[in-house]
């Protein structure tokens, strides 16, 4: 129970790797803002499971991360809601897969605009609420790809390169209220992100890491639950690979 | 209970980080070997309290970092214990301060001898057993000085450097086999080691980092026992920051 009592938000909490940050937060005592695009059965259902299994609190919050009013709103609906906001995991995101010379500009605009811009927008509004409280950590999930660059994932990798130098320079600025501010970057990741690659790209990228096996969602939330935790209180303005060692 | 029914080797168990790690690791379920450098009654008393409130054993071990023959020898003991080793801290470490031009080779090898040789000849045996578990996580401590470079410290630096390249490469020839293998780079953490630096290198350190203070030998032991334990599964090859955000 490394977060009793912790309230926390989550962002693209419906699928892959932040369903599973979700799950292992619940499990260990959070309360959670459980963040998604809009409700479906399945994420429902979902939330009403990990109500009853566990002991915290978890309510659903909605809205498009390219509707800035919308996540705006969510975000005063949350500080509003008096209660401490302990932890921020942005995790939602958007992969695209395309060669420099052929992402057009539309593409560019809009993977930056999820990825990038939206998360630190909300952010500001979170940041605010936790430099009050003089604590908080804030958690990016970024990318293997924003520190190695990959043939063919551009503007993905860009965006997340941006990720991990807007976490170092928030670290910077919020360390003196007591607010850490680290970043994941996973390596390749069973999730339904990888079907936009090819088996080619997938085996090659396996056979390269030195464990020489894919990563799990799992995996990648059980980092987001160490920085989560009291576990890394000295621990700020880091990168920490997630990715079997590429 | 993060190392519930875990085995593990810590060395450098008397003071500072390995301490605070051998606490932690007991706290949280693990069964120790607790190595540092020669006999001490109030060591041999802590340990045995540390066993009884967790229930775990806490063995310790001795030996002297400077000769090989007394590593060997307590290798042995510990792999004839037919025991698991689940994991391998290698906290054991000297440090040593001065101007490069004013640094004698032998100084200079006696620090790479504590803080790389000895620690790679003892890091041999126990991982041989943990190839063949086909399981295992090692943790090395470096330090953020061998990263940025700290004027004054080039043999510690230059040895603590080497533990990175050594992690590296250790990751890619022990990680398909199931062995991870994760570096720690502490910033200002305060210890005995610490306490020698000069008061103005000491107030630099601080208004650097990002958290404007010190870091206390319980939150290395934090990260240290995330390394240690399943939460740091795909994690390899790695070395992490403890440094409150500096650089």
């Amino acid at each position: 129970m490394l977060l009793k009592d912790k309230n926390i938000i989550i962002t693209g909490s419906a699928r892959g790797i932040g369903k599973e940050i979700l799950e292992v937060c619940a499990a260990n005592g959070a309360n959670i803002w459980a963040c998604a695009r809009k409700p479906t059965p399945e994420f429902e259902e979902n939330v009403r499971a990990l109500q009853e299994r566990y002991h915290g609190e978890v309510w659903p919050v909605y809205f498009d991360l390219t509707d800035h009013e919308q996540f705006k709103n969510a975000a005063k609906t949350i500080t509003s809601s008096k209660r401490t906001v302990d932890v921020l995991v942005n995790n939602a995101g958007v992969t695209y897969n395309a060669l420099f010379l052929m992402t057009p500009a539309a593409k560019l605009q809009e993977v930056f605009e999820v990825n990038f811009f939206s998360p630190f927008l909300f952010t500001q509004y979170i940041a605010k609420a936790m430099m009050r409280q003089k604590k908080g950590s804030i958690i990016n999930i970024s990318s293997s790809a924003g520190i190695d660059g990959n043939a063919g994932r551009f503007v993905y990798g860009a965006s997340k390169a941006a990720v991990i130098c807007a976490t170092k320079a928030m670290a910077a600025e919020l360390g003196e209220f007591g607010v850490r501010v680290n970043s994941i970057a996973p390596g390749i990741t069973q999730t339904s992100m990888i079907s936009s690659m090819t088996e080619k790209v997938i085996q090659e990228t396996i056979s390269q890491s030195d464990m020489k096996r894919m990563g799990t969602p799992r995996d990648i939330a059980n980092a987001a639950l160490f920085l989560a935790s009291d576990m890394s209180s000295y621990v700020t303005g880091q990168v920490i690979r997630v990715d079997g060692g590429l | 209970m993060l190392l519930e029914g875990k085995n593990a080797v810590i060395t450098g168990c008397l003071k500072g980080i390995g301490r605070s790690t051998m606490d932690l690791f007991a706290q949280n379920g693990a069964n120790i070997w607790a190595c540092c450098q020669y006999k001490d009654a109030e060591f041999e008393a802590h340990t045995r309290k540390l066993a009884a409130d967790n229930n775990v054993w806490v063995t310790p071990v001795y030996f002297d970092f400077l000769d090989p023959e007394q590593i060997k020898t307590a290798a042995h003991t510990i792999r004839d214990s037919k025991q698991r080793i689940d994991i391998l801290v290698n906290i054991a470490g000297m440090t040593h301060d001065a101007l490069f031009h004013m640094t004698t080779m032998e100084q200079m090898k006696k620090v790479f001898e504590v803080n790389f040789f000895s620690q790679m000849l003892l890091t041999q045996y126990i991982t041989k057993s943990m190839l063949k578990q086909k399981s295992g996580s090692v943790i090395n401590i470096s330090s953020i000085s061998a990263i940025d470079g700290n004027p004054g410290q080039l043999s510690y630096t230059a040895s603590k450097a080497a533990i990175i390249g050594a992690t590296k490469t250790l990751s890619a020839e022990l990680a398909g086999s199931g062995v991870r293998v994760n570096a720690l780079a502490p910033g200002v953490i305060k210890t005995d080691m610490t306490e020698k630096m000069p008061a103005e290198v000491m107030a630099k350190f601080m208004a650097e980092s990002d958290l404007k203070r010190m870091g206390q030998p319980a939150e290395v032991a934090e990260v240290i026992l995330f390394l240690a334990s399943d939460l740091s599964s795909y994690i390899t090859g790695q070395v992490i920051r403890v440094d409150g955000g500096i650089g």
